[in-house]
């Protein structure tokens, strides 16, 4: 659905996003995670071809972006941090207007995508007596109009208080199960995209430091926690036998390939160390993102 | 879809209320003038012509004051207020982040400001429309009916019509009026097309004016007025010379011509190699 082919873009002589690959695959829910400058939104803006690559290729529904972009757009549907409208024309006219940038679109399919995100009754009123929940509703109802296949969220939950997180993460779900559609989310809210996405991509500094599955996320590196008397005397010996590749505090240890927890107590009980629990420890999504942005990229070096 | 387009723009500007700052602002200017004039009696017209054996007497009239009214209005207060337009029409989407709704739709960049130029420019014939309106019933108000007398030394032009002539000339001069209209909504809108605040864009098509007409008026350039935009601007008084010279005129809507697609190209270019982002 979205294909991201060595893709760079330098604003001036900083580097906001360097050679980049991706691929959003059709049907997924697909997280986008970075800290603030990463070069999510850069990324985004190239995709819908509001920011130009200072080189590489980007491929939405199967047309590049930069030379055939109204094709690429035809069916996709953006959702922006603090979406803005013309706040002094009412919910209904602005979705009049922004639809027909588009295509020209039926009153009765407006009044279809008004229903489904829950303004009506609210829709002739002027947008800026909306709540932030109602003009969030407003920017998802806008996305929908030209009826896409693709929808892109850039940090869509932004600003909202944690039941507006809540009824957002339904939503989502909600799209993806009754309408099919491909979604990119963009965010900072590492619990929602764990609860969300079926794939991630982690930026950093520009540079792409993670592309897989949160499956694989969740089960990596084989970390195990450990409660014994003696953690120090536990991980030298476990160590030095080759059965961990590290240790983490005086808790985890992560086991090397193909070493499992009962090979490890076996050798911890005939050296006479005690084990009182053993139990294998699912990485968070936040550990594992934190683990990542953790280490320095190339280009932070060269900035 | 154009036309749809369009009828949009046209939603976005006339649903704001500073839109409608240049109507009331020439209302109030237009009438306020009329009532001074009313106070004075017309003493230097009067002067004037009774100087040159003429009574004032049929041409202290609705037309000529309205005209009188025109002359400071038209390369003062419209440029003001069409460049305060013009100046916003994209650069004012781009500050709120419309821009940013806008062009995640399929529409391509050109097509995008095509629409917008369309809208400014009628906002510039309704402004246009409502200074004549305005400034004829007004004029009225305080003025009976009557012949048409225009002045004007920097044109040297010193004319005297009929009332139904008179009308005919007036409205010949507001519709050639729209060319100036256009000129400075179109310098604005180029401005707005880069990456600059609306204030920003509007205070650059004033200054490019304002520069344009102070070179226009240092004695030591007249020999190169032609080469001015606000003498072409100032076409629309060439409507009331005695005997119309409309090949100098078709040659001033001509070059204003030439200038309104060039601000549109430069704006469309700038505005296509620009990076839009929050």
């Amino acid at each position: 659905m979205i294909e991201l082919r060595q893709l760079a873009k330098k604003f001036g002589k900083r580097i906001a996003v360097a050679d980049l690959t991706l691929a959003v695959p059709r049907g997924e829910i697909f997280g986008l995670l970075g800290h603030n400058g990463a070069g999510k939104s850069t990324t985004i803006g190239m995709m819908l071809g509001q920011v130009w690559p200072t080189s590489g290729a980007v491929k939405v529904c199967g047309h590049d972006v930069t030379i055939e972009r109204a094709r690429a757009l035809r069916k996709v549907g953006a959702i922006f941090e603090a979406p803005a409208f013309y706040d002094y024309l009412s919910g209904w006219r602005n979705l009049e207007i922004l639809s027909h940038y588009t295509a020209p679109t039926s009153r009765q399919r407006i009044r279809e995508v008004v229903d489904w995100v829950g303004l009506t009754g609210r829709e002739l009123s002027t947008v800026r007596t909306y709540s932030h929940g109602m003009r969030a509703r407003l920017a998802l109802a806008q996305a929908l109009l030209p009826q896409p296949e693709l929808l892109i969220l850039d940090e869509p939950g932004s600003g909202l208080d944690p039941e507006g997180i809540a009824e957002m993460r339904q939503t989502i779900l909600r799209l993806h199960r009754e309408l099919g559609l491909t979604i990119l989310l963009s965010s900072h809210l590492l619990s929602e995209v764990e609860q969300l996405c079926s794939r991630i991509a982690v930026l950093n500094q520009g540079q792409k430091v993670f592309d897989g599955k949160i499956a694989d996320v969740k089960a990596a590196r084989g970390r195990v926690a450990l409660k014994t008397a003696d953690f120090g005397a536990a991980a030298s010996l476990l160590s030095e036998q080759g059965l961990i590749s590290g240790q983490e505090g005086e808790k985890f240890i992560t086991l090397r390939d193909g070493v499992t927890t009962v090979d490890v107590t076996r050798v911890l009980v005939t050296a006479g160390i005690p084990v009182e629990g053993i139990w294998s420890h699912e990485q968070t999504l936040e550990d594992f993102y934190l683990d990542l942005v953790k280490a320095p990229s190339p280009v932070a070096k060269n900035n | 879809m154009l036309l749809a387009q369009l009828k949009n723009e046209l939603w976005k500007l006339f649903g704001k209320k500073r839109t409608y700052i240049g109507f009331a602002m020439l209302l109030l200017a237009e009438n306020g003038v009329c009532f001074a004039l009313y106070k004075t009696h017309f003493s230097f017209q009067k002067r004037l012509l009774e100087g040159n054996g003429f009574s004032m007497e049929p041409y202290a009239s609705a037309l000529t004051t309205a005209l009188i009214v025109l002359s400071p209005i038209a390369p003062l207060l419209l440029p003001l207020y069409v460049a305060l337009i013009g100046g916003d029409l994209v650069a004012k989407e781009a500050e709120d982040g419309t821009l940013r709704m806008i062009l995640c739709r399929p529409i391509s960049r050109v097509r995008l400001l095509v629409t917008k130029w369309l809208a400014g420019a009628v906002f510039s014939v309704a402004l246009v429309i409502a200074l004549g309106v305005f400034g004829i019933l007004c004029a009225r108000i305080w003025f009976p009916w009557g012949s048409l007398f225009f002045w004007s030394p920097e044109d040297q032009i010193f004319t005297m019509f009929d009332a139904t002539t008179g009308l005919g000339r007036y409205a010949a001069a507001m519709l050639l009026m729209l060319a100036e209209a256009f000129s400075i909504m179109g310098v604005a809108f180029m401005f707005s097309c880069f990456n600059v605040k609306p204030a920003a864009a509007t205070i650059l098509a004033l200054s490019v004016m304002l520069i344009d007409f102070i070179c226009y008026h240092i004695p030591y350039f007249q020999d190169y007025q032609p080469w001015f935009l606000t003498y072409h601007m100032r076409v629309w008084v060439w409507a009331l010379e005695e005997h119309v010279s409309w090949w100098k005129i078709w040659q001033s809507l001509s070059i204003l011509v030439g200038f309104n697609f060039t601000f549109l190209v430069v704006g469309c270019t700038a505005f296509q190699v620009r990076d839009i982002k929050s």
